[in-house]
């Protein structure tokens, strides 16, 4: 079991030409990815690693099976390009994208939730489960399956807590990237929810940060509604008020966004928050033995 | 991207929003003279660029052309808010019966821009709008913007009502067009103040662009690296990365942002980071190298630690403009690397020729102890 993507996952890469999209669909070809067909307009009938290529997703729909999009398209056409998925009945949106105005990222994410549809994104690194089905840019080698479910606002955190995890021999169910920016598709209380109802999982880490309040809705959601254990990782904790860290959601303004409040909600709820990324895979152990 | 108020205001009153009469003054006589133009007694501005919600606290009001120049002189070409005062903005003071403090901004739980409104100055408008009895919010549709019923029943919570309630609610859908035009992550009125005659202007007016919709704006596309003050920071942005200046000795280079954090944490724990810096995806050697350069600029430092992750990012390339710097710049302090991911092999061989200590575990936690360990620590 897993959540998101599984080895039914059939996959449609928009932007599959440009050199991020070609090479990134090699390497999830190489993990076993199901990836039936790519779009890129006008360059409909080529080929990219074997993918048939077609001018948009309704055509890509209509000769291939396709349930899920991920997206490497130029951040300018990213609205566009989600809004085509959503229209052609994609029900998954994986938008690996960067740089998306914050302005086009609330329409997307309107867009997208009142066509009954999920985005995750965007500045993802994309969603894994391992061994079944990879979408995104992680590197495949860190991931192992198991009984962890990971959430990370961060690509490089979420690849450091897998590999940390699966050297000490604890695989994962699914990794799924939030994604940086202040507005992103599926929060983490909804990510939450779909690992509390997924069987398989049995301990849930949260690479958390500095911006926006996930964190302490979060916190709310898990004294009230999670049963099963939830490791917390933070960082920021050394960042200048008012500088944004790298991520565009990574910022705090006086209280707003502070790394004090989360910490604090998360202690409230019992939360156990490792305090360097060594620490993680003691407290996920310790977690999977209670 | 923050900018001047002035500039803010110039936008705004584009959207029909009234601003008081007012001018740039860039010395002592030029705000002399706009104060001689205006013959009303000036508020007098320090232009610096402060976050929204940041309170200035940098006006004075001056009665007439000689007490703006004698105003102008104490604050021109001398630091506030941690820059050098070099333009002022000098405009008519307004009387005023009552000042609504306004605030919108990306609200990221509901994915939706938030439009806060209060009668008091709030220290964080945010925090205490729910609170309080004298304030109102709304949020806006991504599509179809602030609606104007929920303009109206902003203004009449706030206790405006007839017509004073529709001037109101129409200065808030104002704000919000040149919001929404602008692309904006926030934007307000910082106040807005009711005349005596019941007219709205502007008094105050903040307005930050959001850097990713920059592609849209040319004109402020070109002025946004010179609004960047740490001159390393700007380097940065030319390259393509995000820097940040700390106050310590230990020079940091991660290949994304979550994993930067974790580090200038870490490293904090018994030493000082010199720098926050995350390349982002799609790294080469020659930006590498560029990076290198960069951190190595600052003063006294000590050591180098870099933490990379090939995942999109191809780290031998980067690899070999990290090598190509110590060789080519004689770098003599110590120089770490932790490479993990995608082509790590190959990386670890570019680096360890390059002596760079590499570390080739995943714990950034053991990676920083070997770096101590170098710097005698």
């Amino acid at each position: 079991m897993s959540i998101l993507i599984d080895e039914k996952t059939r996959v449609v890469v928009q932007g599959i030409t440009g050199r991020m999209g070609a090479v990134q669909t090699m390497h999830m070809l190489k993990a076993g990815t199901k990836i039936t067909a790519g779009v890129t307009p006008g360059r409909g009938g080529a080929r990219v690693e074997g993918v048939p290529v077609y001018d948009s997703v309704e055509e890509a729909m209509a000769e291939q099976e396709i349930n899920t999009s991920v997206l490497f398209v130029p951040a300018p056409v990213a609205e566009e390009s989600c809004m085509e998925a959503v229209d052609a009945g994609v029900k998954l949106l994986i938008l690996i994208t960067e740089h998306i105005p914050t302005h086009d990222t609330m329409r997307i994410r309107a867009y997208v939730r009142s066509h009954g549809a999920r985005l995750i994104g965007p500045t993802t690194p994309g969603v894994v489960t391992p061994g079944k089905c990879k979408i995104g840019i992680m590197p495949t080698i860190l991931f192992t399956p198991g009984p962890v479910g990971i959430i990370s606002r961060s690509g490089t955190m979420s690849y450091e807590m897998a590999g940390l995890l699966s050297t000490q021999g604890i695989g994962q169910t699914t990794m799924v990237g939030m994604g940086g920016d202040p507005v992103v598709g599926t929060s983490l209380v909804e990510l939450l929810e779909l690992f509390q109802k997924d069987r398989a999982t049995r301990v849930v880490v949260v690479h958390g940060e500095i911006g926006g309040t996930q964190e302490e809705s979060a916190a709310a959601f898990i004294r009230q509604k999670m049963t099963k254990p939830v490791i917390a990782y933070m960082t920021g904790k050394v960042a200048l008020e008012g500088s944004r860290m790298g991520h565009a959601g990574a910022v705090f303004v006086g209280k707003r966004g502070a790394m004090e409040n989360k910490i604090k909600a998360f202690r409230e709820a019992g939360v156990p928050i490792a305090d360097s990324p060594g620490e993680i895979a003691g407290l996920v152990r310790k977690a999977l033995k209670a | 991207m923050l900018l001047y108020e002035y500039e803010a205001k110039r936008l705004f009153k584009e959207q029909g929003i009234s601003i008081p009469q007012g001018e740039v003054a860039k010395s002592a006589s030029e705000a002399a003279e706009i104060a001689r133009k205006i013959g009303k007694p000036v508020t007098i501005k320090a232009q610096v660029l402060a976050l929204p919600g940041v309170e200035a606290g940098n006006n004075q009001t001056a009665g007439g052309p000689e007490e703006a120049r004698r105003m102008a002189e104490g604050v021109l070409k001398k630091p506030f808010g941690g820059q050098l005062v070099s333009e002022l903005l000098v405009e008519e003071s307004l009387p005023f019966q009552k000042e609504i403090h306004v605030a919108i901004r990306v609200d990221g739980a509901a994915g939706a821009p938030l439009v806060m409104a209060s009668l008091e100055r709030l220290s964080d408008l945010d925090e205490e709008v729910k609170a309080s009895a004298k304030a109102a919010s709304a949020h806006a549709d991504p599509f179809h913007g602030l609606k104007s019923h929920e303009a109206r029943k902003m203004a009449k919570a706030l206790g405006f009502t007839g017509d004073a309630a529709v001037k109101l609610a129409d200065q808030f859908h104002r704000l919000y067009k040149a919001y929404a035009k602008w692309n904006a992550l926030t934007a307000g009125f910082n106040p807005l103040v009711m005349t005596p005659e019941g007219n709205f202007s502007a008094s105050g007016a903040f307005l930050e662009l959001d850097d990713s919709a920059l592609f849209r704006f040319p004109q402020f596309r070109e002025l946004s690296l010179s609004r960047i003050l740490d001159p390393l920071a700007r380097e940065g942005k030319t390259i393509g990365v995000t820097y940040v200046g700390l106050e310590g000795d230990i020079g940091i280079i991660c290949t994304g942002a979550g994993i930067g954090m974790a580090t200038v944490d870490l490293i904090s724990k018994r030493s000082r980071p010199a720098n926050f810096l995350e390349t982002g995806g799609g790294i080469t050697e020659k930006q590498m190298a560029d990076v290198m350069r960069l951190v190595l600029k600052k003063p006294g430092l000590k050591g180098v630690f870099l933490n990379m992750y090939g995942g999109i990012n191809p780290i031998h390339e980067g690899a070999k403009g990290v090598v190509k710097v110590i060789r080519e710049d004689k770098v003599k302090i110590p120089v770490v690397a932790k490479a993990i991911g995608n082509f790590q092999e190959e990386t670890w061989e570019i680096l360890e020729e390059g002596g760079v200590t590499v570390i080739k575990t995943i714990p950034t936690d053991q990676a920083v102890e070997e770096l101590f360990k170098r710097l005698g620590k």
